[in-house]
């Protein structure tokens, strides 16, 4: 652990994936009655990281191979959950605030995680 | 950080978009026996930036429902045609209570969301106070 320090990255860029989780469901709630809307959704961290875009090969600029930039991109999808209303939107708000919630608790999770973390460090300088 | 900031300014957007609509359901439940009014219907609609989509929700323009204006019978009103009929409003005072309560929910919901986006980023500033 203490040589690379990649529990602390792990933990970022969960709670980085939440925090743009978040977003779009801030979205999808927003626009939950604007005629045509689409409900998006992006993917979960699990998926992200078994993709192996976090802790793979670092890319530090956009001409390595498989580098842009140094954040993993984060693909936006529609999702389909149920019939549309009458005006084609597909926002159903129950969906959404259960989304909404489990995003919560995986970013409290990652803070956890990165707390955690620093108090382990903190601890073996001496200064716990 | 910047996510948290669109997602909040994309809440209020949302609250500022029903807030709009239920300011016309309002209007519409004070003239519902004008002579002649025509209830007035928003829609949303996405704001778009420079082509792309920014997620944030706004009123559309207002519209004039053009249902037929009901015919009230009273020969003594100073509106009243030769057959004794003028046109009231055609607000339906239920389509009016269901519209503000849904407004009122989604209103809600975007509160939820911006509280606990709030929230998820005091988490984070807690980080830095020990």
């Amino acid at each position: 652990m203490y040589n690379s320090l990649d529990l602390f990255q792990t933990a970022g860029a969960m709670a980085r994936n939440a925090g743009a989780r978040q977003a779009v469901v801030a979205r999808n709630i927003a626009n939950a009655d604007t005629p045509g809307y689409q409900a998006q959704a992006t993917a979960a961290f699990k998926d992200v990281y078994a993709n192996g875009a976090i802790g793979a090969m670092r890319t530090t600029r956009p001409g390595h191979i498989g580098g842009n930039g140094d954040q993993p991109r984060i693909e936006m999808q529609k999702t389909t959950v149920g019939e549309p209303s009458p005006n084609g939107n597909t926002v159903s708000i129950d969906v959404e605030m259960l989304n909404s919630a489990e995003i919560t608790r995986e970013y409290d999770q990652a803070l956890a995680i990165y707390r955690h973390a620093m108090t382990v460090l903190r601890t073996s300088l001496g200064r716990g | 950080m910047s996510d948290f900031g669109e997602a909040m300014s994309i809440s209020a957007s949302g609250m500022k978009a029903q807030a709009a609509r239920l300011r016309h359901v309002s209007e519409n439940i004070a003239n519902t026996d004008t002579p002649g009014y025509r209830r007035k219907v928003i829609s949303f609609e996405e704001i778009v930036n420079l082509g792309r989509p920014t997620g944030e929700v706004a009123a559309g323009p207002v519209r004039l429902d053009q249902a037929q204006l009901k015919q009230i019978y009273d020969p003594a009103h100073p509106l009243a045609d030769d057959g004794g009929y003028y046109s009231g409003s055609n607000v339906n005072l239920l389509i009016e209570i269901a519209d503000a309560r849904e407004a009122q929910r989604s209103y809600e919901a975007n509160l939820k969301m911006f509280d606990q986006v709030r929230q998820m980023s005091s988490a984070l500033l807690d980080l830095l106070r020990r």
